[in-house]
């Protein structure tokens, strides 16, 4: 019984951990907040946030793959009633404005990363370029979009996000790229991928 | 929510599960024809393949990328 007890408080400690951790790369960089930052943000002593994360990359880990995670399954549950390409990036930007100030650090410093977080930052890459793939196939079958490579259509969509988001500073300073210009982003690509009717 | 142990992703749908069976701890995805689980090289080979063709990695960098992101599913862990 004490030993679930324990087991359950070490399990809320580490979520919490995670939290704050995810809180503090958002607002100061995923390269420069110490493990100390954490822990004074998070309210424990430095040993407990090693002996739950023995590194820095351990943490830094953990904290994208649970930010992974959750941007996966949103997608997944959003992409579940989509009919077509729009809807599959809608979904996908609405995920990501859950989570735009931590996603655009994580764009802006992945070459500076630990390999084990690089890999993860990959893979939460595949979930979304599945699910484009998947909805883009079908159109291409249909016509209604060009037939081009999936991965040119996957890296132009994500290469136009992370321009805007790279430099969030210049298009908004004082809020949310993803809110001011995704739709306008949307709407471009679509139009960009779409095959006219006459 | 489940997720598939060999390649990470969600289950939510009894479709998204081996032959629609959602007593399966894999996906549909991570499954060969008969049902049964692909075998390490088979995944390592579906899934660096995925990498390169839906996100135009090159095929090293692909192969290194799924071998870590295998190494941490529960299906591959050491």
């Amino acid at each position: 019984m004490a030993g679930t007890r324990r087991r359950t408080q070490k399990d809320q400690t580490r979520r919490h951990l995670i939290e704050v951790a995810l809180e503090q790369f958002a607002q100061e960089g995923l390269t420069t907040t110490r493990t100390a930052d954490i822990a004074n943000a998070a309210g424990v002593s430095h040993g407990t946030v090693f002996a739950h994360f023995p590194t820095q990359e351990v943490l830094v880990t953990a904290v994208i793959e649970e930010f992974g995670a959750r941007v996966s399954t949103r997608l997944h549950e959003l992409a579940a009633g989509s009919t077509g390409l729009r809807d599959v990036l809608a979904a996908h930007l609405q995920g990501l404005k859950e989570f735009e100030a931590f996603y655009a650090r994580l764009v802006i410093e992945r070459r500076l990363l630990p390999e084990s977080a690089q890999s993860t930052f990959t893979l939460i890459q595949s979930s979304i370029s599945f699910h484009i793939s998947q909805a883009a196939g079908k159109e291409m079958e249909e016509g209604t979009i060009h037939p081009w490579p999936i991965h040119l259509l996957f890296n132009t969509w994500v290469g136009l996000l992370h321009y805007y988001l790279a430099n969030g500073d210049l298009f908004a300073p004082e809020g949310s790229v993803l809110e001011r210009y995704g739709e306008e982003l949307l709407n471009h690509y679509v139009g960009l991928t779409g095959v006219k009717r006459c | 929510m489940k997720t598939c142990i060999a390649c990470g992703m969600p289950m939510t749908e009894p479709a998204d599960f081996a032959m629609g069976d959602i007593t399966k701890a894999y996906c549909r995805h991570c499954a060969r024809p008969d049902g049964t689980m692909q075998s390490y090289g088979e995944k390592l080979d579906s899934l660096s393949g995925f990498l390169v063709r839906t996100q135009g990695l090159d095929t090293g960098a692909a192969v290194d990328a799924a071998r870590d992101m295998m190494a941490r599913l529960p299906a591959w862990k050491a």
